[in-house]
């Protein structure tokens, strides 16, 4: 009976050795201060090329490019753990706020100097700045394109202003066919026509801005053009009518590029449209994608890391990245090379980049969303008063973000 | 009889080939992967056509005969027409497809190919033809319904605002009449400008402004006109009934209904509305006829197809697999129903089983115990005799 108990002990030991084993092994890996683990959400393109422009760092530092679809909750659940979390992440610059309140950042000027910070575009840093601290390293950023279907629109015909977008849009919009489609109730695409006038969403300090003047003046110029536009705006809708050659144009992100021009389409690329009321032109929000160093790798891991972002500073991977998967560089020293300036999709993102506005990366900006949402539909599809139902939504927002505190 | 079975089987091949027209996607290609067919025809063959198809079904023009081709005037017998490079699999037919090859599998590369008889069809990759090969132009087709008292319209195409023809003169070209009573034409899609005339020009419509998409054109007598983009037939249809086979183990299952690319719902809210039990077996619900885009689900909605796309204004059979997996028909298909009977005696014999199965881990359990028992008492026993 010993004996059996004593075989029964074994196998028992050993299994618990070999699951202690793992355990201890991937234990190591977290704190080893030559691996790096870095969690972004990012198509294969831009994966491929930082997979292959840090893996130059080897054997020096070893990093582990880990894909996450849920990132940015993952984020939130594990973040103070150093043992679940990433060392370092990628991902867009509009959750820094979150993750910075959490105290789980570091900020970037804690490893490069500030002053070196200087080769990327002020739009950039802007975006990767919360509360004074600079706490991303940007590498490339998107914004929504003015789109059009050169079966139907000549480069002539492109509209310069809104007042020859509405007018081509008048003459145009007949017998199923648009001139101009738009996710006209979808906050982040109606943004670009209120920041051109002026308005915002909130501001950076976190007050919302659904009621001001130069808002509800946008929302209100703004209704004429959905009035020719399907009253459906679902993402897919917009995107089927203009790939599918019902619609002249559209705003739409350098995603649906690759797309449109696999059906067939001869897509053209042009800036966006001026608005006569304002002289400013339509400004769309802009996402800056970059890497953000977690507070733990910083203060544990800081060699490997600093290795790692300046690895990531060299120009090289702006060009690249632009090549693989249309990114438009944040790296001033890129739009001085020939493969980036030659490249019509970038190029127009930079040109658009330049009255973009940044997205907020505040946390406050997470309850706009839906608010702002239900505004453009009471407004756009609903029919409701633009003052009463902006006031409506100001008071809502305000409770909300009061609640958050 | 020959000639019967001969018969027979053009017939089966034309409605295999209605079939097909009827299930398959048209997709698009780009202009400059375009491959030229030339056609040399039997002499009773008027018209000629040609349909083009992949292997995996995508069917380069929208409908059954498929698109015209087009006498070459410098090889006296010739046609042509220009198709997709990825549709190797193509039928020459005349008589508005009436007469037909069977089905011709290509390189993928230009083809000259000579009819002598349905049977009898040789292809050769090598120019056939004298002179330099057409350059292709990409077009889309002008319908047109006009009054009773517009006879034989003609169509004037040209460009604004450079202002070049598509004909040489007025009153441009005869638009050729269709069963439907509609006159189609093939224009360039550079045009941008069209005029429908009849009687010789003598009645016109004023300038149509449209896009380089396939329009249909309604002219009344006095000249006015409407157009559209989307295929006025299809506007027509009334309701089609939906009737679905779903899985098992999905409870009460639901239908979402829209029509895509516009996005207009049949129902106000996910999940839809439920399928109702028919007498044959089959779930159903109707939907209005221009309803392409379903989505089967249950429990709740938790569970649901992928969008499944049809044909509008058709009634249509689903069969659904699971999540993944629905088959489409347009006919009621020979699916094995299990009766409530049937499901019921399946139970029963299914049930034992079950039973059994757990019984047998009980023995197995039991046999391990008492073989460990067994080893553990004899381990003692030899212990104690030592």
């Amino acid at each position: 009976m010993k004996k059996i108990l004593a075989v029964l002990l074994c196998m028992g030991l050993t299994a618990g050795m070999l699951s202690g084993c793992g355990k201890s092994g991937q234990q190591d890996s977290k704190t080893d201060a030559a691996t790096i683990t870095i969690w972004h959400d990012k198509e294969d393109e831009v994966a491929q090329v930082l997979q292959e422009e840090l893996e130059k760092l080897e054997p020096e530092v070893h990093v582990v490019l880990e894909k996450k679809s849920d990132l940015t909750e993952a984020l939130k659940v594990v973040g103070n753990d150093p043992n679940a979390a990433p060392d370092m992440y990628f991902f867009a610059h509009d959750k820094i706020g979150v993750y910075a309140e959490m105290g789980i950042l570091a900020p970037i000027t804690d490893i490069i100097p500030e002053e070196e910070l200087n080769r990327y575009m002020d739009m950039t840093l802007e975006a990767a700045t919360y509360k004074g601290e600079i706490y991303q390293l940007p590498i490339y950023y998107e914004t929504l394109l003015f789109l059009y279907n050169r079966l139907y629109m000549s480069e002539e015909d492109v509209p310069k202003t809104t007042e020859e977008l509405y007018a081509y849009m008048q003459e145009k919009t007949k017998g199923g066919h648009y001139g101009f489609v738009e996710q006209h109730s979808t906050p982040y695409y109606a943004a670009g026509w209120i920041h051109g006038f002026g308005g915002y969403l909130i501001n950076e300090d976190g007050e919302p801005g659904l009621n001001s003047p130069e808002t509800i003046q946008a929302l209100e110029y703004h209704k004429k053009f959905v009035d020719l536009m399907p009253g459906e705006t679902e993402y897919a809708t917009v995107n089927t009518l203009f790939n599918e050659g019902k619609a002249h144009a559209t705003i739409a992100g350098p995603w649906l590029i690759p797309t449109v021009k696999a059906s067939g389409m001869d897509v053209g690329v042009a800036s966006m449209p001026v608005i006569d009321e304002t002289g400013a032109p339509v400004s769309p929000y802009t996402g800056v994608q970059g890497i953000q160093v977690l507070k733990y790798a910083a203060e544990n891991k800081s060699e490997a890391v600093e290795k790692i972002l300046r690895q990531l500073m060299e120009p090289d991977i702006g060009v690249k990245l632009a090549q693989a998967s249309g990114c438009a560089p944040a790296n001033e020293a890129c739009y001085e090379m020939e493969a980036v300036t030659g490249d019509e999709v970038v190029m127009a993102m930079k040109e658009t980049a330049e009255n973009a506005v940044p997205m907020p990366n505040i946390p406050e900006m997470d309850v706009m969303w839906t608010v702002a949402g239900n505004l453009l539909t009471d407004v756009n599809m609903s029919g409701k008063d633009v003052t009463e139902s902006a006031n409506e939504a100001q008071k809502e927002a305000e409770q909300l973000i009061e609640s958050m505190k | 009889m020959r000639k019967m079975f001969k018969k027979l089987s053009f017939l089966l091949a034309a409605v295999m080939m209605m079939i097909t027209v009827f299930q398959i996607p048209v997709m698009a290609a780009p202009a400059e992967d375009m491959t030229i067919i030339y056609a040399q025809v039997p002499q009773d063959w008027e018209a000629p056509c040609i349909w083009a198809w992949d292997e995996d079904g995508n069917n380069a023009f929208a409908a059954w005969p498929g698109g015209s081709m087009e006498a070459d005037a410098d090889n006296e017998g010739w046609y042509y027409a220009w198709i997709p490079s990825w549709a190797n699999h193509v039928i020459i037919n005349g008589n508005e497809g009436d007469v037909q090859t069977g089905e011709q599998v290509l390189e993928g590369k230009n083809a000259w190919i000579t009819v002598a008889s349905p049977e009898e069809v040789t292809i050769s990759y090598e120019q056939q033809t004298t002179g330099e090969i057409p350059e292709y132009v990409e077009t889309f087709t002008v319908h047109a319904k006009v009054a009773d008292s517009w006879s034989e319209p003609n169509l004037w195409a040209w460009s604004v605002p450079d202002g070049t023809n598509v004909y040489e003169a007025w009153p441009g070209e005869p638009m050729t009449m269709g069963e439907d009573g509609w006159y189609t034409m093939e224009v360039p899609t550079w045009v941008n400008s069209l005029i429908v005339n009849a009687n010789g020009g003598e009645v016109q419509t004023e300038d149509l402004s449209v896009d380089a998409a396939e329009v249909w054109i309604t002219v009344a007598e006095d000249g006015s006109f409407e157009f559209t983009y989307d295929d006025p037939e299809q506007k027509e249809i009334g309701t089609i009934m939906v009737r679905v086979i779903a899985p098992s183990d999905w409870e009460a299952p639901n239908l979402w209904a829209w029509s895509a690319p516009d996005g207009t719902n049949v129902f106000t809210t996910w999940p839809g509305e439920p399928l109702e039990e028919g007498l044959d077996g089959w779930l159903k619900k109707e939907v209005p006829g221009w309803v392409n885009s379903l989505i089967v689900n249950g429990n709740e909605g938790s569970v649901q197809t992928t969008d499944i796309s049809v044909e509008a204004g058709k009634d249509v059979w689903l069969v659904v697999k699971g999540p993944e997996e629905a088959e489409v028909y347009y006919e009621e298909p020979q699916i094995e129903q299990e009766t409530e009977e049937a499901k019921s005696e399946k139970a029963e014999t299914e049930k034992p089983a079950e039973e059994k199965s757990d019984m047998t881990m009980v023995w197995v359990i039991i046999v391990i115990v008492v073989a460990a028992a067994v080893i553990a008492g004899v381990v003692v026993i030899k212990k104690k005799k030592k």
